[in-house]
């Protein structure tokens, strides 16, 4: 499985942007190649501070460890960074002009730095409504024991 | 702390959230923290163009920043409280463009006991300043 790298981390979405699925060609059922990483604390702090988030359970050592978590851990939409992560340059999520019409997500355990996050995602359906190309996909997140951070599912419009 | 939110909470409980001043910086610093860089985000030129049956006016702040912002409203008060927050569904009504002033809010909508646990429900409202919503929700958390 590839492996995340900060700094080769491409930026640039529109670069080879026309070599993505296209609604057409993309396979409701059929797994998408990700990518994993091993999320650090800075990654979750970085994270946190862009949403004005300061609970001391991201940035606190000593406060982490003695509350019921036992250490830092990461806000739950940490996996709004992790999506974005742990999909690779050329997956269709990254082409310009993907809208987000909904999403929803349960969360089981929470990512702590230091984890192994490895994420097994499809779409499930896709469909057209008002002319616009939808596509449903599903999307979990696992640590390093196997154990489920989160589980989510999204309603993108696809912008071609 | 501590104390049982899930027998002293009542339906109809209003959560007021913050009121957030969302600018270009602030979305250019998501984008980055986020690693997420689609120029619906970045780029005025590209939103001069048409998207299928949508227009937009201009960059638009991420969907995914105004959910975490949800999400932080409920971690911010449920955790003093002994609550988890367990769920979280959103759909986008509108833009949020930079220069909007979005506003977070929640209801609880539902308590429910099942076999292993106590669950609230809330109903999750952001406005933009003219009063439109922007962005509705379902969140659920567990009680102590």
């Amino acid at each position: 499985m590839e492996e995340f790298h900060q700094d080769t981390f491409e930026k640039d979405f529109w670069k080879d942007w026309d070599k993505r699925k296209t609604w057409d060609e993309i396979q409701p059922g059929e797994l998408r190649t990700t990518v994993e990483l091993t999320l650090t604390k800075e990654m979750i702090q970085n994270f946190a501070r862009a949403i004005g988030d300061m609970n001391p359970l991201y940035f606190d050592e000593d406060y982490a460890k003695k509350s019921p978590h036992g250490g830092l851990i990461a806000p739950p939409s940490i996996h709004v960074m992790l999506m974005m992560i742990c999909t690779p340059h050329d997956d269709w999520m990254k082409e310009p002009g993907t809208i987000n019409a909904g999403q929803s997500w349960y969360y089981n355990v929470p990512a702590r730095p230091g984890d192994r996050i490895r994420l097994v995602c499809k779409a499930l359906d896709k469909f057209i409504k008002k002319e616009r190309l939808f596509i449903i996909h599903e999307n979990v997140f696992y640590n390093q024991n196997d154990e489920v951070i989160c589980s989510g599912r999204g309603w993108t419009i696809r912008p071609r | 702390m501590n104390q049982n939110i899930y027998e002293e909470i009542e339906i109809g409980h209003v959560i007021d959230g913050p009121s957030i001043d969302v600018t270009k910086d602030m979305i250019r610093e998501f984008a980055k923290a986020s690693f997420d860089f689609n120029a619906l985000h970045l780029d005025d030129k590209f939103m001069e163009k048409k998207f299928g049956k949508t227009k937009f006016e201009g960059v638009i702040a991420h969907g995914m920043m105004t959910f975490s912002l949800m999400t932080r409203m409920m971690t911010d008060w449920l955790w003093p409280r002994g609550g988890i927050h367990r769920r979280l569904e959103t759909r986008w009504l509108k833009p949020v463009y930079h220069g909007d002033t979005i506003t977070f809010g929640a209801t609880v909508s539902k308590k429910l006991k099942t076999s292993k646990g106590q669950w609230i429900l809330f109903s999750l409202e952001v406005k933009n300043q003219k009063g439109d919503l922007v962005a509705t929700g379902e969140s659920m958390a567990e009680s102590p």
